[in-house]
Formats: C-alpha cells, sequence, structure tokens
C-alpha cells in the first residue's frame, strides 16, 4: 500500500482531469478530422474503392429531412429580423429606403448560411451522431473493421461530402427564403416599396465569397464534430442519447464560433470596405 | 405514379405531425391540471434546477458572449464607414436583446438541457421504468414530468437574463479588441439607446422558448420505441421540434407586442 | 494460429485483463468459460485486434501485430470470422445484405455472391429469409444470421462469443451442430465463449476459464468436472458454496 497522496497533490489531480479529458477530446476531434480527409484520398484517390451512390443517399437523405424545416424556419426568422430591423430603421433614421441594400448584405454573407447551419446542426449533426452512436454500442462498427472496413470510410466519408454539398445547397434556398420574407415583411408591414427592397446593388462578390466559404465550412464541421461524438457513444440507449445531445450543442457552438472567425477574419481584411 | 406516391408521402408526413402536436397539446393539458391545485414537489423541482443549470450555464455563457460580439463585429461594416462608433452598442445590443440572445441561448438550451431530458425520459421509458412507477400508482406527469417543465422554463428565463449580460459584455469586448471603440463608449451607446422594452421583450420570449422546449423534449421522451435506435430518433424529432416551435413563437411574439 | 503473450487491458481506468498467456494451435476448438463480466468478450476482441493490448503480445501465425494499425491488421482480419455477443447485425441491410458483407467488401461480384450467400443461408436454416431486416429476426435467427456472415468468407480462425445464449435448448443443440459440421469440414480454428458448459464441450477440446480478467484454468474439456481448481468445480456443478464471488 503506498500513502494517501497529500492535499495539494490531489487537489492538481482533481484540476487536472477534465483537463486532460478535454485535451484528449481535442485530440481525438481533429483525429476525425484528419482521418475523414485520409479516408477520401483513400476511398476517391488512386484505386479506391469508392462506396457506390453512398454519397448520393446520403445527400437525399439530409434534404429529405431538412428541406421543410430550414425553409420553415429560416422563413419565418426573417420576417421577424425585418420587422425588428424596419421598426428601429424609422424611429432611427425615418429613412426605409436603405433596409433592403443591408438586409441583402447581411443575409448573404452572415445570417443566410449561420442560421442554415444552426438549424443543419439540429438535424443532421443530431442524425449523424444517433446513427453512427447506435451502430457503435451495438458493435456494428466492430463488425465493420473485423470485414476491413473503416468505420470512417464507409459511414463518415459520405456524410462528410453529401454535408458539405447540401449545406451549400440549403444554405442558398434559405437565404432566398429569409429575403423574401423579409422583402414582404417591409412592403406589407411598413410600406416599403419592394421594387427598392429587392436590390441587389449592395452585393459584391466577396459578400458571396463569404457566404459560401461559411457555408462549406459549416457543412465540413457539422459531420465532424457529430461524427466525433458519435464514435465516442458508450453503453446503450443512454450512451446514445448522450452522443446525440452533444453533437447538436456540439456542432451548434462549433457554427458560431467558426462564424465569428471567419467575420472577424473578413472584416480585418475588408475593412469598412465589407 | 410519382404525384400520387408525393401525395401519399406528404398525406403521411401531415397526420404524423397533427398526432404530435396534438400529443404535445394533451401533455400541456395534463401538466397544467397536475399544476391545479399547485400541489408541487419542492426538492425534485431544486434538485432539477440545480442539474439543468450546472449543465447548461458554461455554454450558453460562451454563446451569448460571441453572440454579442458576432453582432458587434456585423455592425462594423457600417460603423467604420460611416465613423458613427456610437451606434456600435445600440445595434448589437437591441438585436441581442430582442432576438439574437433569446434566439441563440433558447437553441443552445434545446440542445444541451432539452435532448438530455429526452434522452433521459427516452431511456426511462424504453427500459419501462415509467409502466414501474405506473404500477407504485405514481403518476409520472406529476413526479417527472411537472418538475422538469418548471424547471426548464424557469431556468431558461434566468439563462437568458443572464446570457444578456454576458452578450453585452461580449459585444463591449469585442469592440474593444476588432474597432478600437472604448468601454465607456460602448457603455454609453448601450444605455442611451436601449430601453427596459427591449430587455422585456426577450425574456417574455425565453418564457414562452423554455415552456416549448420543456413540452416537446418530454413529450417525444415519453412517447419512444425502441430501444438505443428509438432514443436517438427521438432526442433527433425533439431538439427539431423545439427550433420550429422557437422560430413560429418568435414570430407571434414579436407581432403580438409590436 | 493464434497466440497471446502475458496481455493485459486497461480501459477507462479499470483492469480488464491481466496476465493472459495462451495458445490457440491450428485446427483447435478452444472454449472460453467464466462467470459474466469476467472479461471473456474483452478476451476474444483481443484476439480479433479489435481492443489493442495495453501490455503483452498478439501473435496470429507466428506474426506479431501488437500495434498494428487499422489499415495493416485488415488483410489478418480477412482471416478471421466473428460472431459478436449481441450480433451487430448491420441494421442498415437486410439479411443476405448481411451475410454477403464481408465478400462483398473483397469486391466479389453480385452474381458470384448470390449462391454463396444462399449457401450459407441454407447451411444456418435461415434460406426464405434473405430479404428480413434484422429488426424482423427473432434472437435465435439474429444468432444464426451472425454466424452464417462470420463464417462465409472460409475464414481460419473462428470467434464465436456466446453462441447460444438466450436460446432455448433444442435451438442450442442445433448451434452446436451446426458449429460441429461447419469445423469438421472446414478445418479452421475455432473460439468458442458460453456460459452453458454442457453444450460447450460438446464441441470443443479445450477450455479456459476466465476469472475477473485472469486465466484461472486451462485444460482438456473432457476432465473439466474433475478439474483441480475449486472455482471451476463449482461453476461447473453449478453448486451454491465456493470460492466463487458473483
Ligand atoms: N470498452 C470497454 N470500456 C470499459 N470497460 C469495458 C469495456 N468493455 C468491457 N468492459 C468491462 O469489462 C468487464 C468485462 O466485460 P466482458 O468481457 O464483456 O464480460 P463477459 O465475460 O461477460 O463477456 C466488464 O466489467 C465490462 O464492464
Ligand atoms: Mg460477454
Amino acid at each position: 500500500m503506498s500513502a494517501a497522496p497529500s492535499l495539494p497533490v490531489r487537489a492538481l489531480a482533481a484540476l487536472g482531469r477534465p483537463v486532460v479529458a478535454a485535451a484528449r477530446a481535442t485530440l481525438e476531434l481533429w483525429g476525425v478530422l484528419i482521418g475523414t480527409l485520409a479516408g477520401i484520398i483513400r476511398s476517391y484517390g488512386k484505386g479506391g474503392r469508392r462506396p457506390r451512390g453512398a454519397v448520393l443517399a446520403q445527400m437525399y437523405a439530409i434534404g429529405n429531412r431538412s428541406l421543410v424545416f430550414v425553409a420553415v424556419t429560416l422563413g419565418f426568422i426573417g420576417m421577424v429580423m425585418m420587422y425588428q430591423a424596419c421598426l428601429q430603421f424609422s424611429r432611427a433614421i425615418g429613412d426605409l429606403s436603405q433596409v433592403g441594400l443591408q438586409f441583402l448584405r447581411l443575409v448573404v454573407s452572415d445570417f443566410g448560411p449561420t442560421l442554415t447551419a444552426m438549424m443543419l446542426a439540429t438535424r443532421v449533426g443530431a442524425g449523424i451522431a444517433a446513427e453512427i452512436g447506435s451502430m457503435k454500442v451495438t458493435e456494428q462498427l466492430d463488425a465493420l473493421r473485423m470485414s476491413g472496413v473503416l468505420p470512417i470510410d464507409y459511414l463518415l466519408v459520405p456524410r462528410f461530402l453529401a454535408s458539405i454539398v447540401m449545406t451549400v445547397a440549403l444554405t442558398i434556398l434559405g437565404a432566398a427564403i429569409m429575403y423574401g420574407a423579409g422583402g414582404l415583411t417591409a412592403w406589407l408591414s411598413f410600406g416599403v416599396n419592394p421594387r427598392t427592397f429587392f436590390d441587389p446593388a449592395m452585393v459584391q462578390p466577396r459578400h458571396l465569397a463569404l457566404g459560401l466559404i461559411k457555408a462549406v465550412t459549416y457543412g465540413a464541421a457539422i459531420p465532424i464534430v457529430s461524427g466525433f461524438c458519435g464514435l465516442r457513444a458508450r453503453g446503450s440507449s443512454e450512451g446514445v442519447g448522450w452522443a446525440t445531445t452533444a453533437a447538436v450543442v456540439g456542432s451548434s457552438f462549433a457554427v458560431i464560433a467558426l462564424d465569428f472567425a471567419l467575420s472577424v477574419g473578413a472584416l480585418w481584411l475588408f475593412g469598412g470596405d465589407l | 405514379m410519382i404525384g400520387e406516391r408525393t401525395l401519399t408521402l406528404l398525406g403521411a408526413r401531415a397526420i404524423a405531425v397533427t398526432r404530435e402536436v396534438g400529443g404535445i397539446a394533451l401533455m400541456t393539458g395534463q401538466v397544467l391540471r397536475a399544476l391545479l391545485p399547485p400541489r408541487l414537489d419542492g426538492r425534485e423541482l431544486v434538485r432539477n434546477l440545480h442539474r439543468m443549470g450546472n449543465r447548461s450555464l458554461p455554454i450558453v455563457a460562451l454563446t451569448a458572449f460571441f453572440a454579442g460580439g458576432l453582432m458587434v463585429v456585423q455592425s462594423a461594416p457600417f460603423v467604420k464607414r460611416l465613423g458613427a462608433t456610437s451606434l456600435a452598442g445600440w445595434a448589437a445590443g437591441y438585436a441581442v436583446l430582442r432576438e439574437i440572445g433569446p434566439i441563440l441561448i433558447g437553441l443552445m438550451f434545446s440542445g444541451r438541457v432539452g435532448a438530455n431530458n429526452t434522452a433521459e425520459l427516452g431511456t426511462m421509458t424504453v427500459t419501462e421504468q415509467l409502466d414501474g412507477l405506473r404500477a407504485l400508482a405514481i403518476d409520472p406527469i406529476r413526479y417527472l414530468i411537472v418538475p422538469r417543465v418548471l424547471a426548464m422554463l424557469i431556468m431558461l428565463t434566468a439563462l437568458t437574463i443572464i446570457g444578456d449580460l454576458v452578450a453585452l459584455v461580449g459585444a463591449a469586448v469585442v469592440a474593444y479588441l476588432v474597432l478600437d471603440i472604448d468601454w465607456r463608449t460602448m457603455y454609453f451607446s448601450f444605455a442611451d439607446n436601449l430601453t427596459p422594452h427591449d430587455f422585456f421583450h426577450g425574456v417574455y420570449k425565453s418564457v414562452a422558448f423554455g415552456a416549448a422546449i420543456a413540452l416537446t423534449s418530454c413529450y417525444f421522451g415519453v412517447t419512444v420505441k425502441g430501444g438505443a435506435v428509438g432514443v436517438g430518433r427521438a432526442v433527433n424529432a425533439a431538439v427539431v421540434a423545439a427550433a420550429v416551435s422557437i422560430m413560429l413563437l418568435d414570430f407571434f411574439i414579436t407581432y403580438a407586442t409590436a | 494460429m493464434i497466440e497471446l503473450r502475458d496481455v493485459g487491458v486497461e480501459l477507462g481506468g479499470a483492469t480488464l485483463l491481466r496476465g493472459v498467456s495462451l495458445a490457440v494451435p491450428a485446427g483447435a476448438r478452444l472454449g472460453v468459460i467464466g462467470p459474466a463480466a469476467a472479461g471473456k468478450s474483452v478476451l476474444v476482441k483481443v484476439m480479433a485486434g479489435l481492443i489493442p493490448p495495453t501490455t503483452g503480445r498478439l501473435i496470429i501465425d507466428g506474426t506479431d501485430v501488437t500495434g498494428w494499425s487499422e489499415e495493416k491488421l485488415a488483410p489478418v482480419r480477412a482471416r478471421i470470422g466473428m460472431l459478436f455477443q449481441n450480433y451487430a447485425l448491420y441494421d442498415f441491410l437486410d439479411v443476405a445484405g448481411n451475410v454477403g458483407f464481408p465478400l462483398a467488401q473483397r469486391g466479389l461480384a453480385a452474381d458470384a455472391l448470390g449462391p454463396r450467400v444462399l449457401e450459407r443461408l441454407r447451411a444456418v436454416g435461415l434460406a426464405g429469409s434473405e430479404f428480413k431486416q434484422p429488426s424482423q429476426l427473432s434472437g435465435g435467427m439474429k444468432k444464426r444470421a451472425g454466424i452464417a456472415r462470420a463464417t462465409i468468407a472460409a475464414p481460419e480462425l473462428v470467434l464465436y462469443d456466446e453462441p447460444t445464449a438466450g436460446l432455448d435448448p433444442v435451438t442450442t443443440s442445433k448451434v452446436y451442430d451446426l458449429l460441429r459440421a461447419d469445423h469438421d469440414a472446414s478445418g479452421a480454428t475455432a473460439v468458442a465463449v458460453s456460459s452453458d458448459v454442457a453444450g460447450l464441450v460438446t464441441f470443443v477440446t479445450d477450455v479456459v476459464f476466465v476469472y475477473r480478467g485472469q486465466l484461472a484454468y486451462q485444460g482438456p474439456a473432457a476432465t473439466l468436472a474433475d478439474a483441480p481448481d475449486p472455482l471451476v468445480r463449482q461453476f461447473v456443478s453449478g453448486a451454491l458454496d465456493g470460492p466463487l464471488e458473483a
């Protein structure tokens, strides 16, 4: 028997444990990202065995599950945001002719991709974690490994590629609906002429580029974070529930943090011209 | 026939949604009836509040901080171009208090606490623990659901109030770091332009969001079918339903209080 | 065929296996018995390379494969079949898809695959269930589908984790008849985990007894009831009093 560790040692250990756990989790998360990128090269590089139709099937699954969801939520939030913006503009400036221009800029470079991705983090992220997590706890992933199949290649690579494509596609749809719903609100509630509202003069290629970069980044981050959560699932139904929860929070937060990083980066690049 | 199949699918989807809305309404009724007269297990409520608060405060604070900062970053090109530094706090604060704060905090709370609640109740359902309670003549609504619903409602409201504060701090910090606006300018920009009305507008919303998250998460938890796969699916359905409810309620409350 | 040298496994702060040394020669049939949560499943997963040993070596066919990457292990695993304790049937595939999966992954064309799947399903008594989903099968049918999947690629070593747990006595006998017939025909090495000692000894020739992560006994199956170790004697006889702790 060794002597009980002294108080400072125990205190350090108590403090260190969450830090070590967090560091290990971060490392594992990067491992999933690198494993997925390597998996793309393995599957689609020379001599790779690309899973036939898997990406298309995943694209269909994402679109089928999320199309109505994204359309409804972004439509409503577009109406609300425009309503609040018009209230504020008419109180402060009294002139609503600029509202459409500014709104379009914001929708294209930020709200469209970010809010669509927030919704997809909920829908797609939870779905990926639930699927992969329940396969993990029922040993289906081990069975795949016994057949010489890497679970990341087989399950995560198609979801990763499909998520990027579909996030971009749904962002375009979501942004269009949000913009349309905003214009409708400005017209019906505040009498803003749709012809002044729907004027793309303010949108520059850099806004489109920023929005596209954001959509692609979110589309990549959501399956990586959620797949990581699913692969970590332990136990039985509790483990799957935990993984699904962690995926929603983790991928939603990833979207917010990435939005912040990319927006600050763009501001630093373009300054007041953005 | 493609058209026929699509119609059948749409019809099935509509029936499913109707059934879920009906189920949630039914559960709302049961919860309200269990509260009349208000006989509730105070200890269970406090235990839930403690657990949920512990679990969600860090992520909510972090989210709120970024949300405040983000709104400053979004208004930055405007502010820089016009040189109107006194506008930065106004735009960011208004957006955060009324919309972005309650919505993002609500979504995060739904992901953290609501989803967890569904997973917990779902696991209890698939392991037949709910039937076990009924066999002991304990009403699961009163014993399990009511304390959770109340706890979520109270907790989300409290978290939104805390989150508002954190978001304003986040806005000030980012304004200082990115736009070089000192904190006094930000403070006066908040103080001169924001009204209690803006603050309460967001708080009302958080109460409604809390109720929606609580009811959807409990409903999808107790209706789980089919083991681990079923629990995962229920959690997924619950967070989606909560997100839709948040957006719809946001819309109606915005218009109703205009 | 497969050898463990002083293997220890630690996972999540717990010691799951300690000092396990074991050699299974080619063509042998080894039974693994022991109380619940003793580490039997962990032991066979170590053999399959699914759980890496924390200490010690894993040697397959004379090659030390300890610490190999998943990709390097793939060709080794191609020669091993495994039945998982909880079946681990893919819920995104039907029965035929599950059984044919190991061969399909090796690029076998669909027209060559079909007859082999059918032959295997007939052998395990699942003909006619090709297009059912795993969720539509009973426990015994899932076990048999798992056995068909484990053996379809003609592996040199088959690991069976609880091939008969939860089955009725008649089905249990059928499963052991099937395993005997399979291995008599193929000559493949077998490792079978079971708590049903009476059935197991009709199939295996040697037995190891796992107790709290250690090998408490190794010996021939025939003389199991007279084993010198009181732990084993108590476990086999099902006596209530003895050194065994639940
Ligand atoms: N992946 C794992 N991580 C941590 N502990 C595990 C893991 N797998 C199994 N265990 C633990 O190891 C012990 C032995 O498990 P197992 O080998 O499944 O027992 P059995 O002999 O019943 O098959 C159990 O206490 C179990 O909880
Ligand atoms: Mg076992």
